[in-house]
């Protein structure tokens, strides 16, 4: 099977000369479709960075970014912005909802921007937020919601307009020990009924434990690459 | 409604205080631009109207060489067909023949240069405020004696004269091209309010300066109002050349007092200038809101970039944002713009006769509403918003969500 993600050679650094810093260096990565992948590390390896670019919201200095086969490189910005919205899924670190639209309005924003009509997206919105357990309160602000909630509405967005991949930055960093377990069970089950392939950062060791394959990466390098 | 626009709306609708601030600084700048319009166009009204209704006239008729080198001795000869000819219009409300030419009067204590004014008493009086004016004394009578003489008040105190006093005044004769001396006595002290009249003009009988010109029948000048005082202004009129012949020549305001045109224009280039400035504050202002508005939301932008939204989409949200803002500034500052000219006009500025650049200020100033300050400057203001909104717009389409979002994705 063609995989997902590929990435060639990346590297990505800031400054010049004696402010230059690496920011990933010569990384080699391939992820296939189903995947539940953590790429761990501590804070400042380059995780975030690695996440960016494979999500096209950054530009490498050396290296190629393939998703789905295709080079986000020879991308241009609308195809990118389109590309993004089709076939990728975010879940940020501090939720980052629209705060002006309620759960359900959240989750349809990218199906409106996909063109989805609106009885299929108000289904959908609506059955995805029960899946992530938040029945009843589609239409609550962000604000009306607690941290864990929040990042449920975020999964559902993630999801809800079924990309190919989904991309989390350190979903659970935010949420206390119990939540985090519960959103990342959430997420698995997902990727298992799914077959969505999910690509997180993470140095939680926890939530480590629950993903089936770890890359670490430190000072901008992969160090180990294991399949569990 | 569609997501833009309900994304605009609920953005505007979120910091309620800049939106305000925004709206408040919009709407004050609408206000205050339809408003200086009302006032500068009410003001050169008053201006033209005391300056053409205290002594002048909306027009006047003159001998074509008389006009060029203030030559007395160039006439009006065919007064009655000229009459006649301003009656046919139908749009001349009054004239008044004059005879004038420059002159001495002196009294037991001075002598000064003036300019000798004859005038018919009752045909004056449709087109100077001279009957108005007069502060002690009586106006001129037809039918009274030939040597009544009406003097400015300030002419008055440099001749050190009063009511009833002598003055002898003296004119050339320009049938006998002798000095002509008449005894008058002061009948009446008139003050119009405006240095140059006060102090240079003396009104005598039409008859007795005529014959101490000279003239005959003839006359200088035939002064003269329009029903529609606006219409003096208008060069492009037929009428002006339709009561010109291969000797005389009519003229309005605007040919007859050059200077004053040239303020009226000069007032138009304050009020640019006026506009001009306000905008520039207005647009900064507007900037400054919008901007603010993004780098609360950058983080934001960032992440529905990030999701798939198009650059242009975000371009046109703040542009929407701008829209909504400036829709709603419009219909306040429209409205309070309307209440406070019409507030002003009903009250009034006085200038109690000020002298402004030559003119007196002869009546209250009232702001005056036009369709321009509800059409074409509320669209300028809505320009000027939208303009404004273009950089700020352009700046949150150009934000790179990986650096907007941080460390974070």
């Amino acid at each position: 099977m063609k995989p997902v993600i590929e990435v060639r050679s990346l590297g990505r650094h800031y400054g010049a000369g004696d402010t230059l810093i690496k920011a990933l260096s010569d990384v080699n990565i391939v992820i296939e479709p189903g995947e539940f992948t953590a790429i761990v590390g501590p804070s400042g390896s380059g995780k975030s960075t690695l996440l960016q670019l494979i999500g096209g919201l950054d530009i490498p200095n050396d290296g190629t970014v393939l998703l789905k086969g295709k080079a986000i490189s020879d991308m241009s910005g609308q195809e990118l912005s389109d590309f993004r919205r089709d076939h990728i899924g975010f879940i940020f670190q501090a939720y980052n909802l629209i705060p002006v639209l309620s759960a359900a309005e959240n989750c349809e924003y990218i199906m409106l921007l996909q063109g989805v009509s609106t009885v299929e997206r108000k289904e959908r919105v609506y059955k995805m937020l029960a899946e992530v357990g938040l029945e009843g309160k589609e239409s609550r602000l962000p604000g009306q919601l607690s941290g864990g909630q929040q990042q449920r509405v975020a999964v559902a967005r993630a999801m809800v307009s079924q990309p190919d991949i989904i991309l989390a930055d350190e979903p659970t960093a935010n949420l206390d020990s119990q939540t985090g377990m519960e959103l990342l069970d959430m997420m698995h089950d997902l990727n298992r009924n799914e077959g969505m392939t999910f690509v997180f950062s993470t140095h939680d060791p926890k939530i480590m434990d629950r993903a089936s394959r770890l890359i670490h990466i430190q000072d901008g390098q992969v160090i180990k690459d294991e399949t569990r | 409604m569609g997501l833009t626009w309900t994304l605009a709306l609920r953005n505007i609708l979120r910091n309620k205080r800049r939106t305000g601030l925004t709206v408040l600084l919009i709407s004050c700048t609408l206000v205050a631009l339809m408003f200086t319009d009302a006032y500068m166009q009410a003001m050169g009204d008053v201006m033209i109207r005391s300056a053409t209704r205290l002594y002048p006239g909306d027009g006047q008729i003159h001998n074509v060489a008389y006009r060029a080198e203030m030559d007395a001795k160039e006439q009006i000869s065919n007064v009655a067909e000229h009459i006649e000819n301003l009656k046919k219009t139908g749009l001349v409300s009054g004239y008044s023949l004059r005879a004038l030419d420059f002159g001495m009067v002196s009294s037991t204590a001075n002598n000064l240069p003036v300019q000798v004014v004859g005038i018919d008493a009752d045909l004056e009086k449709t087109v100077s405020k001279l009957a108005l004016s007069i502060e002690h004394g009586d106006y001129l009578d037809n039918d009274g004696g030939d040597n009544q003489i009406l003097i400015g008040a300030a002419l008055a105190d440099l001749l050190e004269v009063e009511l009833g006093d002598r003055l002898v005044v003296s004119l050339n004769n320009y049938q006998t091209d002798e000095i002509e001396q008449r005894l008058f006595r002061v009948s009446g002290i008139f003050n119009l309010h405006s240095r140059f009249f006060d102090e240079g003009l003396v009104f005598i009988k039409l008859s007795m300066a005529q014959t101490m010109l000279g003239l005959g029948d003839n006359v200088h000048e035939i002064a003269f109002n329009l029903y529609d005082e606006s219409l003096s202004g208008d060069e492009t009129l037929p009428f002006w050349e339709q009561q010109s012949t291969d000797d005389t020549v009519a003229e309005g305001w605007k040919k007859l007092m050059p200077d004053l045109a040239s303020m009226m224009d000069m007032l138009n280039y304050s009020l640019f200038i006026v506009a001009a400035i306000l905008f520039v504050v207005a647009v900064l202002g507007v900037i400054n809101a919008m901007f603010m508005s993004i780098y609360e939301r950058t983080y934001e932008f960032g992440v529905i970039l990030a999701i798939g939204t198009r650059r242009s989409s975000v371009f046109v949200l703040i542009l929407v944002e701008g829209l909504m803002l400036a829709i709603i500034s419009l219909l306040i500052g429209t409205l309070l713009g309307g209440i406070l000219i019409n507030s002003i006009g009903a009250i009034g500025i006085d200038y109690g006769n000020m002298d402004f650049s030559g003119v007196a200020l002869a009546e209250v100033i009232r702001p005056e509403t036009r369709m321009r300050q509800f059409t074409s400057i509320p669209f300028s203001v809505f320009v000027m918003t939208m303009v404004a909104c273009i950089y700020p717009a352009v700046n949150a389409a150009r934000i790179v969500p990986a650096t907007a979002l941080h460390k974070s994705l």
